[in-house]
């Protein structure tokens, strides 16, 4: 009895260990996915090994994605990063299936100048599997398909593109100091934004 | 007189949108309304409690966000503007609700809430001109940032409790720090393991709701796992896998959704906090399991389980194989002996190994569980292959020695001490499947440990697996025990063929679980085309010329065979067939479907199964669907669930590691959210559910609500 309980111990012990294996952490291999683009060519997160990786969830209608949008904060990141070989891609997890969220994605992001490598729209399996929690969450994955960001855009959990002048760009830091062989200051930070809309 | 009154009538324009700006305390958008309240019963003066407070009444299913939003969302905040001297407090929050949403989890509130702030006026104070601005982000399955510009003024002495239910009834929802209240947290790995002491006697037993004060701690979608030692509450609180934060000290508020408001403890966390993306350290070892206390355990009860995989039907097979063997070598007893130590050599180094390929992969961070072999259809299929090949050998279609080339053959002749060592490696890597009471918890124990550690436990495994062939090899008595060699001979070897072709048959049946009926098609027209090659190559009747013409046939025939079987098998394509066996009784586990029926109230039993497994099989035609059992479960409300994991699942392996386990079977009965789920033998009784069922009133009579598994 007295040794079940140990061993009991040891078990609970293993949920320890093991519980992040299956979900995204930064400091872990980043969970593959393969997805359809919005022009229907296939995307793997493999297919971009050797390059890093920014994984941007998104929704156009979030008041928080506008902020970033309407301001050009986002559409700037993005071109500054797809200029140093830095590949984009933008998420919209949707929850259910509409074929409207593909062209209303694309129409939305090209009157936003976004500048995505590629966008698709998830099924709530790639969130599922990033652990996506809020529009905007940002995630960063290294050449060795490590992720090494996972986290808000800025440090000001606002609404208000006011804030953005103030605000350090975690992303914009991240890739900075990853593209200059340094390890990323802060890895990991609280995101904030509107609820990813999963299915229910 | 009738000058004063023009004088009033004249100055009314200018005094009414000052009046109005003193006083504009109600703020209404499509989602919420928000009105400023005051309450001092005393009067507004210096030294008496005076409160101001942001009611938010929400339409229906809006909800706003309390100071730890939860996965995600944003607490209302609060702006004050205020005269000199006159301070206000902090939000002094009710206790929220859980708000889920798919799958993340969010902490605020819904319908109506009060959000009160304690002022205080420094002497002197006159009239207080309150002005407020509030910030609050409102959701439904949308998001709408809302804000409200509210102006109040406070007469000096004026006594305001118009509102004095509304306050007292925010204070009554407020947590309260209950004195003497302690807690304590440690990390452990991917856990926060809390204990909190000298919470009320209300609270006792009772399942409490857990918020953080501080966001991006744990994961707030996680169950909480939790009991009551005593007068203590005991949880074990996920921590998220994108933690940001390190606090040295935790606020808690822990509820009783019974009862309006909540208790808040401070619990200072034992540290240190592992970097953020770092792997977490081992956990500490326990004050009472002393670590080779635990080792010595662990390697004992992983010897049990290696014997007891000899009596385990996947691994008999093999065990006639072994007693073939015997029966060549003869009687001389050195040479038994070295056989004995062959094998067990080949056994153990082939524990070992599936060990450090099963930790390379932990390291990599894969997650599997023991059997993850067979998961695979190629794997499965390549079983079959080679189980095919040695029942055709046995049969006598062909002899080893006309299809190996030639040294190799002789190595297998000339060296029985290789030739034992392969058998065994053969045995252990059709045993791994079959999870053996107490070999379950012994890997599970084995994975939590160091690298060597664990290794030691996989290696008396091993032994354990060749201890009876060993004993037998040394003992005089055990091996005279043993059948001479004769003409039965040759009959037996025929005879073995007969258990590899039903091992055959069953590994078929696990592809056609896996891969669907054109998988085990492909499997078996590749079957066919080995056995026609073994045949035409080997076959001891065949001459030469008759071996080059037949060989011309049947070669190509297995080539078109693999290649019209391989899209059917490859692990990426193959169509995933396992249509989860659903019936009247059992329906398919998620993770969802538990945590749902238990929010009804409802006592889950989960089958976790595969159809490799041939123990799980058993349990299932046998303890699993006995009337008895099946009847006493519809009685009781029991939902049943099955969990198939003869493929991949991570869903299904993360359960398996969390209930301490790495294979199959696995029964678990969640009785209720606060205890942790009881498992119950491996090898199942009808005996042992029911009277794991007994434990629960047949209050109910239908039978169990029908629910659509999500």
């Amino acid at each position: 009895m007295k040794n079940h309980w140990k061993l009991g111990v040891l078990g609970v012990a293993l949920l320890a260990t093991s519980g992040a294996m299956a979900q995204a952490a930064v400091g872990k291999p980043a969970p593959a996915f393969t997805a359809t683009d919005l022009a229907g060519k296939p995307v793997a997160l493999s297919d971009f090994k050797g390059k890093f990786v920014v994984l941007e969830w998104t929704n156009p209608e979030c008041p928080f994605v506008k902020k970033h949008y309407d301001s050009g904060n986002l559409p700037a990141t993005q071109k500054d990063a797809t200029a140093k070989g830095v590949v984009w891609l933008s998420i919209q997890t949707v929850p259910s299936a509409d074929p409207k969220a593909r062209t209303e994605l694309q129409s939305w992001q090209a009157t936003k100048h976004a500048a995505a490598t590629a966008s698709v729209i998830d099924d709530g399996s790639i969130g599922k599997a990033y652990r996506a929690a809020t529009t905007p969450h940002m995630y960063i994955v290294d050449p060795k398909g490590q992720l090494i960001y996972a986290g808000a855009i800025d440090s000001k959990p606002t609404s208000n593109p006011a804030d953005i002048a103030g605000a350090t760009n975690y992303v914009n830091q991240a890739l900075g100091e990853a593209l200059a062989g340094k390890p990323v200051s802060q890895p990991v930070t609280k995101a904030y934004g509107c609820t990813v809309k999963y299915p229910t | 007189m009738f000058r004063s009154w023009r004088l009033l009538l004249n100055l009314l324009p200018a005094l009414l949108p000052a009046w109005a700006a003193a006083q504009s305390t109600v703020v209404t958008t499509d989602h919420v309304r928000a009105e400023l309240l005051a309450h001092a019963p005393e009067g507004v003066a210096p030294g008496k409690p005076l409160w101001l407070g942001l009611s938010i009444d929400h339409q229906p299913k809006w909800h706003t966000y309390w100071k730890n939003p939860g996965d995600s969302g944003l607490p209302t905040a609060f702006k004050w503007t205020l005269p000199e001297g006159v301070q206000a407090g902090p939000i002094e929050w009710p206790v929220p609700l859980p708000l889920p949403f798919g799958p993340l989890m969010n902490h605020g509130y819904d319908g109506q809430v009060l959000l009160p702030v304690a002022v205080t006026l420094a002497p002197g104070s006159g009239d207080v001109d309150v002005a407020l601005r509030a910030d609050w982000l409102v959701c439904k399955d949308v998001c709408i940032p809302e804000s409200g510009e509210f102006r109040l003024r406070l007469p000096a002495g004026a006594v305001i409790d118009a509102q004095a239910k509304r306050f007292e009834a925010a204070r009554a929802e407020a947590p309260v720090e209950p004195p003497g209240a302690k807690g304590s947290a440690r990390v452990d790995g991917e856990v926060l393991a809390v204990e909190i002491d000298g919470l009320p006697a209300v609270a006792r037993g009772r399942t409490l709701r857990f918020f953080p004060e501080l966001g991006g701690v744990v994961d707030p979608a996680a169950p909480v796992e939790q009991r009551w030692d005593g007068g203590r509450w005991v949880a074990r609180v996920p921590l998220s896998p994108q933690r940001s934060e390190s606090p040295e000290t935790l606020a808690v508020v822990l509820a009783d959704a019974a009862r309006p408001g909540g208790w808040r403890v401070g619990v200072p966390v034992a540290g240190p906090w592992p970097a953020p993306g770092a792997p977490a350290p081992a956990p500490e070892p326990l004050p009472v399991p002393a670590p080779p206390a635990s080792l010595a355990a662990s390697m004992g009860l992983a010897l049990l389980g290696g014997l007891l995989l000899n009596l385990m039907p996947c691994v008999f097979p093999i065990l006639s194989l072994k007693v073939l063997g015997f029966a060549k070598a003869g009687q001389d007893r050195r040479v038994l002996a070295a056989q004995g130590f062959a094998y067990t050599a080949g056994v153990v180094v082939s524990f070992l190994a599936l060990a450090g390929l099963l930790l390379a992969l932990r390291a990599g961070g894969e997650a599997l569980g023991w059997g993850f072999q067979l998961q695979s259809p190629l794997f499965v299929a390549g079983l079959a292959v080679v189980f095919t090949l040695i029942g055709l050998n046995l049969a006598g279609v062909f002899e080893f020695g006309s299809v190996l080339p030639g040294s190799l053959a002789s190595l297998r002749l000339h060296h029985p001490l290789a030739d034992q060592a392969l058998t065994g490696v053969l045995a252990v890597a059709v045993a791994s499947p079959c999870t053996a009471p107490f070999m379950g918890v012994a890997l599970g124990a084995a994975l939590t440990l160091p690298t060597a550690e664990a290794l030691a436990v996989f290696a008396a495994l091993g032994v354990g697996m060749a201890l009876p062939y060993l004993a037998a090899s040394l003992v005089p008595a055990v091996a005279r025990a043993l059948p001479r060699p004769g003409a039965w001979m040759a009959r037996f070897k025929v005879a073995m063929a007969f258990p590899m072709f039903a091992t055959v048959v069953w590994l078929v049946w696990v592809l056609g679980q896996q891969a669907g009926i054109d998988g085990a098609a492909g499997l078996l027209a590749v079957l066919v085309a080995v056995a026609f090659v073994m045949w035409a190559l080997g076959s001891p009747g065949i001459g030469a010329r008759g071996r080059v013409v037949l060989g011309a046939v049947a070669v190509p025939v297995l080539v078109v065979a693999v290649l019209w079987a391989w899209p059917g098998l490859d692990d990426a394509r193959a169509p995933r067939a396992a249509v989860p066996e659903v019936s009247a009784d059992w329906q398919a586990w998620s993770p969802e479907a538990v945590a749902a029926a238990q929010a009804e109230g409802r006592p889950v039993f989960v089958d976790f199964t595969a159809a490799w497994c041939v123990t799980c099989q058993f349990n299932k035609r046998t303890a699993l669907a006995d009337p008895a059992v099946l009847t006493q479960a519809r009685g009781a409300g029991v939902l049943l669930l099955r969990a198939d994991w003869t493929r991949r699942d991570p869903v299904i392996t993360r359960e398996l590691t969390r209930l301490g386990r790495s294979g199959v079977p696995v029964y678990a009965l969640y009785a209720r959210p606060d205890q942790p789920p009881r498992l119950l033998p491996e090898v199942l009784r009808a005996a042992d559910v029911r009277e794991a069922l007994a434990g629960f009133p047949t209050a109910r009579d239908g039978g169990p609500t029908s629910r659509s598994p999500s």
